[in-house]
């Protein structure tokens, strides 16, 4: 029984035998030795206390050199100068795990000279840090990350990032001011109150008066400035809107409290003032937070693209920025790496993945001569090749430009509740007006035709109004989250209920995306040891269905080591074992030695040959994921029209149309040509939903109202996408659908009920029968209407 | 009851309560909220050589800054 024990510093388990012994210490790797003894010189080993047994990864052996965290060009695109003078770079840390990593390395790095501040964010792995550049160097900075086992990327703190941030901050502070304002209000308003009944004294009545204004003018001024400004740029723009109503409806009654308050009779207001500003901030807060901007997205996929290349010059790799790369340059690829020029091979040869262009996952054989194109990765090629392209004409440069214009026009329903707050803005403020003029002409005094006029506009609660959509979506977005599915934004939810037209990616979205063996024949019995060994070192999608197939039926798992072994790309396989000679592949393979086949296939065959000789065919097919006759009967009820676009050929994309039932279908789609579709689609006025998983499908994920995601696909589909569904399936896709219907039935209810609220509380306002008390309680009942309505809603769905 | 009492109550317990607001207040604007996760464990690594190490880190920063000459 082999002795196990933990690494000293990883605390990942081992066989003692592989240990390096150091003392009474184990280590699994000389790496993690040099952090332990690192963290020790540091006098930082309280870490193993702080981190207790968490597993960390042991440091890797090699890494990039750093130097390139000092070049010029690296300085331009990362490096800001903050107000101190002092460099600021935003870095990504690899391999935190626990909060004592963080700990970590804060603390190795704020005691390195220089080194001004280190901030790591636990929740994201970001760090800021800030030094000084003639004390430390940045590359000695990330030597020091790397030393103690981490590593770190640069990354490009956006302008939009730490715009949010600071806008969600803003908001914090002007909430709890308001919220600290409007609560204690609410316990002078009680004093208030008990005396308008009871009976109370004039001048306590004052006191009170003043002591509201006071918590009051901070509530209206720094809180609601949002609504002011929003008002102002409202004008400016020739609108009405709900920021106007609720500016001139809090500053009227502000105004008018602060008269009777010095006159010393009547009723003040002041409790109104605080608490639509407190409310309708709040509404407006829910907005902000569920917000996703488009620039986000465009970060994220120029992030991807790495902004130096390899070239060879005079037999000497250097980097080189990608903008500066001539045509007639020599690039070099590694495997693994992405090309991000076009350009022809000169030297070496490998497969290349081309999936993100063309949608096919069969890797692409390239050789000298033959010409790579921007966007596709290396998969075991190690290549040099003459760029034919700069960056800005490259393929890949192309798609980046497509896509952001993609996602800048992409399309904006207006929310109902906007379009709504419009009219009933101007109505009421019309409203108010003849109230105020009616009373006045009809002999009133100034101040009692003021006062009524003004009592329309604080009854007509634009609270209930401005609650109305935001805790709805709230509901919805909270249901939709304890199901997997993710709305970046929550007008998503009510746009997707507008929707009329679904369009479906195929591989990975409706079908599963592995082909599974469906039918088996064999001609002659052999050994399947063979034939599993043969497909078992194939990455190919169909050998991974057939090796899968075998494996079930094998007992013995260990794999035969051919003499022989050649992959035959867009063929098969060629092998030779014991004089035998083996062939596994599809049909070209095998006219391609001559061997004549007697069987037709319906589906994607691969033959297995033995000696010229064929012994099994298998069929292999592309099964349907599970709920796809709810989601047709669902969007047949909802009379949404399904459409199919798939990069598959005809037949393949004609027979899983038929099998589900899909009647327009359209195959061999590039990426351009499906968001070409879509942008058709909207000309003719069409409201299109595109569900899609892969890079091929991004463009047309950009292009579609609402992009629906699978959370198993390619990063950037996430990251377009409007919804993510994190479990890929079908059923997500249909409660989807449910759930933003609900939502947007839920937006309309809780509309109607604050309109009907107001059809009814509004005449009574203009016929002066509005008392402070009645004022007071249905300022908040209407709100809690509109709450309680929308939590009615939450509690039928999580009982479902 | 004399009016002052009210207001002498009202104004002593708002001006409590506003110091704990603007306590509150200075605290989000210095970010100690912005990583929840970290202001949670900030409880569990606090210890006299962690606050001094944050005096030590004030310090050279002043001290950078005096020196720095920002080319």
């Amino acid at each position: 029984m082999p002795n196990k024990v933990l690494c000293s510093h990883c605390h990942l388990e081992f066989d003692s035998s592989a240990m390096i012994k150091d003392g009474n210490l184990n280590f699994c790797c000389n790496g993690c030795q040099g952090v332990y003894h690192l963290l020790k010189d540091q006098g930082l080993e309280s870490f193993y206390e702080k981190s207790k047994n968490t597993a960390l990864a042991p440091p890797p052996q090699s890494y990039l050199d750093s130097a390139s965290f000092d070049t010029e060009s690296f300085r331009d695109t990362f490096v800001k100068v903050n107000s101190d003078g002092f460099n600021e770079v935003s870095l990504i840390i690899k391999g935190i795990h626990c909060s004592a990593c963080v700990w970590l390395n804060e603390k190795a790095l704020s005691k390195m000279d220089g080194v001004v501040e280190a901030n790591i964010n636990f929740t994201n792995n970001k760090a800021t840090i800030v030094w000084a550049d003639d004390v430390v160097k940045l590359s000695k900075i990330i030597d020091m990350i790397r030393a103690i086992g981490y590593d770190a990327f640069a990354y490009d703190a956006m302008t939009q990032e730490q715009y949010v941030n600071k806008e969600r901050k803003e908001y914090y502070l002007k909430m709890a001011v308001a919220i600290f304002a409007s609560m204690n209000i609410m316990w002078i308003a009680v004093a208030q109150y008990a005396g308008y009944f009871s009976g109370i004294a004039q001048d306590v009545k004052t006191i009170l008066n003043i002591a509201e204004w006071i918590l009051s003018t901070p509530v209206l001024f720094y809180s609601g400035w949002v609504f002011f400004r929003g008002a102002y740029y409202g004008l400016k723009a020739n609108t009405v809107n709900m920021d106007l109503l609720v500016a001139t409806g809090a500053l009227l009654t502000y105004f008018y409290s602060i008269y009777i308050t010095i006159m010393q009779r009547g009723e003040a207001y002041f409790d109104s003032v605080s608490m639509i500003i407190t409310f309708v901030l709040i509404g407006k807060f829910l907005e902000v937070l569920s917000k996703k901007s488009a620039s986000d997205t465009l970060d994220m996929i120029t992030k991807n693209i790495p902004s130096e290349v390899k070239i060879v010059k005079d037999g000497v790799i250097s980097l080189c920025k990608l903008d500066d790369v001539q045509v007639g340059d020599t690039v070099l690829i590694s495997s693994g790496e992405r090309v991000l020029l076009d350009g022809k091979v000169i030297k070496g040869q490998g497969s290349f993945d081309e999936s993100s262009l063309t949608g096919e996952s069969n890797p692409v054989y390239k050789s000298v001569g033959m010409s790579v194109v921007s966007g596709t990765t290396s998969i075991d090629a190690d290549i040099h090749f003459m760029a034919t392209k700069d960056f800005k004409h490259s393929t890949l440069s192309n798609i980046v430009t497509l896509l952001e214009s993609a996602i800048n026009k992409k399309p904006k329903i207006q929310q109902m509740a906007n379009r709504l707050s419009e009219h009933f803005s101007s109505v009421i403020l019309l409203l108010a007006l003849i109230t105020f003029l009616g009373w006045w002409f009809w002999p009133n005094s100034f101040e009692t035709s003021f006062m009524v006029g003004i009592s329309v506009i604080i009854i007509a609660c634009p609270c209930a109004l401005a609650l109305a959509t935001p805790v709805a979506t709230l509901v919805g977005l909270s249901i939709s989250a304890s199901r997997g599915i993710l709305f970046k934004e929550a007008a998503g939810l009510e746009t997707m209920a507008g929707i009329d037209t679904l369009v479906l990616d195929k591989t990975g979205t409706i079908t599963i995306g592995k082909p599974e063996v469906i039918r088996e024949s064999i001609r002659k019995e052999f050994d399947r040891k063979l034939l599993y060994s043969l497909v078992e070192s194939s990455k190919h999608p169909i050998s991974n269905g057939v090796s899968k197939y075998i494996k079930a039926q094998l007992e013995d798992k260990e794999e035969i080591v051919f003499d022989e072994y050649t992959q035959v790309p867009a063929k098969g396989i060629e092998a030779k074992y014991k004089g035998m000679k083996l062939l596994g592949g599809n049909l070209k393979l095998l006219k391609k030695n001559g061997i004549d086949v007697d069987y037709s296939a319906e589906e994607t065959a691969f033959y297995f040959v033995i000696d010229n000789e064929l012994v099994a065919i298998y069929e292999l097919k592309d099964k349907i994921k599970d709920g796809i006759e709810e989601l047709m009967a669902n969007m047949q009820k909802n009379k949404i029209e399904v459409i199919l676009l798939s990069g598959d050929h005809k037949n393949i994309t004609r027979s899983i149309a038929n099998e589900v039932g899909i009647k327009s279908f359209l195959y061999e789609q590039t990426p351009q040509d499906k968001a070409e579709y879509i942008n058709k689609l909207h000309s003719d006025g069409k409201k299109v939903v595109m569900v899609g998983d892969g890079v091929n499908d991004i463009l047309a994920l950009a292009s579609a109202d609402i992009a629906i995601a699978m959370g198993g696909g390619s990063d950037i589909a996430v990251e377009v996408g409007d919804v993510v569904l994190l479990d890929d399936s079908l059923k997500s896709l249909n409660e989807a659908f449910k759930i933003s219907q609900t939502t947007f039935t839920l937006i309309k209810q809780n509309l109607l009920i604050s309109l009907v609220y107001n059809a009814v509380t509004i005449p009574l306002a203009m016929a002066g029968y509005i008392i402070p008390l009645f004022a007071a309680i249905s300022m908040s009942l209407s709100s809690l209407l509109v709450v309680g309505n929308s939590m009615r809603i939450r509690y039928k769905w999580s009982s479902r | 009851m004399d009016n002052w009492v009210i207001i002498m109550m009202l104004g002593v317990s708002i001006f409590l309560g506003a110091i704990a607001l603007f306590a509150f207040l200075w605290a989000i604007k210095n970010g100690q909220f912005d990583d929840e996760e970290k202001f949670l464990n900030a409880a569990k690594y606090d210890g006299e050589e962690d606050l001094n190490d944050a005096v030590a880190q004030e310090q050279k920063k002043k001290d950078l800054k005096k020196n720095y000459k920002p080319e």
